[in-house]
């Protein structure tokens, strides 16, 4: 079975995020895989293992630099690594067109069963390239999942809902968009990475026809600032309330 | 004629609350932008509320009243709103957000040709929805989306403490519409069921959510916060910190990796506010913080606090309450 994982870089937490001449101050930003990334990559190598003759392969579209977090990936246990070149993306149906070529040109035209995404990046929280690249590849695409099991030819999958979870049934292949909780990422090991160093890293260039669907501008660092009014106990907030919005008054 | 779309998801037979929410707020922009036109979509069946009575304003809803529709399903809801769209020569589709809309609408952008929008709207000068802003970067950005096609998808965030109107003016007309089903249909995804939590209000829909946080200190610290939720008929939230801790379920969690809400009233119980819990609640009409730290990040966004250990301060405001609302 052929499992593709599409993975993205992001700025870690501690990262400082600013803003220069209308895009972000790199100079303060240390990147690492995106958190739901892994919950994909662990979900996907977890198969893997339970599924024999399978081949885990992530795809990145970034620029060289991002040959470490793929040396990670291999490390947390896929088997090959491809560093897709193109032209950076400028949104995310730019990325899924980039994601799709990629995937074609490296399984020759032939569907991989499975394809692995992060629920969202924890930049931009789009939240919307699985999808479509799901519509893209014209197979489907189940978002935000957060429980996978695997018996012969199908696929069952939860994902949560408001106020609930939707049990979904289906055949491959299908793009799956991986939600917390789906499974708990393993660590690296010093021999892991040792072996990581032998796997393979692929370079794939792509070029894709199509223009941005939406132009992303006027990055505003956030400034929230409210003046608090503190009560002195709690019968001052009640009244406050009561005072200040009708929700206690109302009915 | 510039001609809206909203769609109206119902679940389980019932029409949601956001979703009559964006309805009616894409009537008051129509409205605004002088003489556009609004459709609605319902795909599925609807039990209990006479449609046009919970939608205020005049237009023409959809109807595809199929039992075969009661779950969603990825491929037939597709097929359904993208022949609608090319049918009615729809300019702009709405969504109230939700699990639904995020499956859904990346998947209508990529068929359609048409720019996806999340977040809150920005107007032209001739008061036209004409993109969105939205936090970015865990929230500790904003950044404006715009879009660069002719047709345009719009994910709403819920609006400023979400309020449905229950009268309604004006005249509903509802259509039947079919969706027409091909041979292929049985190779699809298949939604088999959907299992909800008992006796528990959803965040999403909740107009009171009291919340909690790391200084909840324990699971057993969260009955607190149901007594409270249960007082004011709210929902109880909880952030990162109290789900990565196994004190409360995911569903309930608020904030970058949880849920947006935009309740009248949040409670944020014990929460120091990282900014991507704040980014969850920024919509909320007002907050009220109680932390035992002063200078917690969660005062700046707060318009009432009190500060002190919420052990100590929940139970004394229970009563307060039990006792102001006695009195009414």
């Amino acid at each position: 079975m052929n499992i593709a994982v599409c993975l993205c870089q992001v700025p870690d937490s501690a990262s400082v995020i600013g803003f220069a001449d209308g895009a972000l101050d790199r100079s303060r930003i240390n990147e690492v895989m995106n958190p739901y990334d892994e919950y994909a990559l662990e979900e996907a190598v977890c198969l893997k293992e339970r599924i024999a003759g399978s081949l885990v392969t992530v795809f990145t579209v970034a620029p060289l630099s991002a040959k470490d977090m793929l040396r990670k990936a291999l490390a947390l246990g896929a088997d090959r690594a491809v560093l897709v070149s193109a032209a950076e993306p400028s949104d995310p149906y730019f990325t899924a067109l980039q994601l799709k070529s990629a995937l074609m040109e490296f399984y020759e035209g032939i569907l991989p069963d499975l394809v692995f995404c992060g629920k969202s990046s924890t930049d931009f929280q789009s939240a919307e390239v699985p999808s479509m690249l799901g519509a893209l590849l014209g197979i489907a695409s189940v978002s935000g999942v957060t429980s996978l099991n695997v018996s012969g030819e199908h696929l069952h999958l939860e994902r949560e809902i408001e106020g609930g979870v939707e049990q979904i049934e289906l055949h491959y292949p299908v793009v799956i968009s991986a939600e917390k909780g789906l499974n708990q990422p393993r660590k690296t090991t010093v021999k892991a990475v040792m072996e990581a160093r032998k796997k393979p890293i692929d370079l794939l260039a792509v070029s894709v026809d199509g223009a941005p669907l939406v132009l992303v501008s006027d990055f505003k660092a956030l400034e929230r600032k409210k003046v608090c009014r503190f009560a002195e106990d709690e019968k001052e907030l009640v009244l406050l309330l009561s005072n200040e919005c009708s929700l206690f008054s109302a009915d | 004629m510039t001609r809206f779309l909203v769609f109206l998801e119902q679940r389980e037979g019932v029409l949601k609350k956001s979703s009559i929410d964006a309805w009616n707020r894409v009537q008051e922009i129509a409205a605004l932008s002088a003489g556009a036109m609004v459709t609605g979509l319902i795909a599925g069946p609807v039990d209990r509320q006479p449609i046009g009575d919970l939608l205020a304003g005049d237009g023409v809803v959809y109807h595809a009243n199929e039992e075969l529709l009661r779950p969603y399903r990825q491929e037939f809801y597709t097929r359904l709103v993208t022949s609608l769209i090319k049918q009615e020569s729809i300019s702009a589709l709405f969504f109230a957000d939700s699990s639904l809309s995020r499956d859904l609408a990346p998947r209508l952008s990529v068929l359609l040709k048409a720019s996806l929008l999340s977040g809150d709207l920005l107007f032209n000068r001739q008061g036209h929805p004409d993109g969105s802003f939205r936090p970015v970067y865990s929230g500790l950005a904003t950044a404006s989306f715009l879009p660069q096609r002719n047709i345009t998808i719009y994910n709403l965030s819920p609006s400023r403490g979400m309020v449905t109107r229950s009268s309604a003016d004006g005249t509903i007309q509802v259509l039947p519409i079919e969706l027409h089903q091909q041979s292929s249909d049985n190779l699809l995804a298949e939604v088999r069921r959907i299992v909800l939590r008992q006796n528990s209000l959803d965040i999403a829909e909740a107009g009171i959510i009291v919340a909690g946080g790391r200084g909840m200190g324990s699971s057993a610290g969260f009955a607190l916060l149901e007594e409270l939720a249960a007082l004011l008929g709210g929902a109880v939230g909880a952030s990162r910190f109290a789900v990565d801790e196994g004190w409360r379920p995911h569903a309930e969690q608020i904030g970058q990796t949880g849920k947006t809400v935009a309740p009248q009233l949040y409670f944020a119980c014990g929460v120091s506010g990282a900014p991507q819990h704040l980014a969850g609640v920024a919509s909320s009409a007002i907050v009220v913080a109680i932390n035992s730290d002063h200078d917690a990040p969660v005062f700046q966004v707060a318009d009432f606090g009190i500060v002190g250990d919420v052990h100590l301060v929940l139970p004394k405001l229970i009563e307060a309450l039990k006792e102001f609302l006695k009195k009414k």
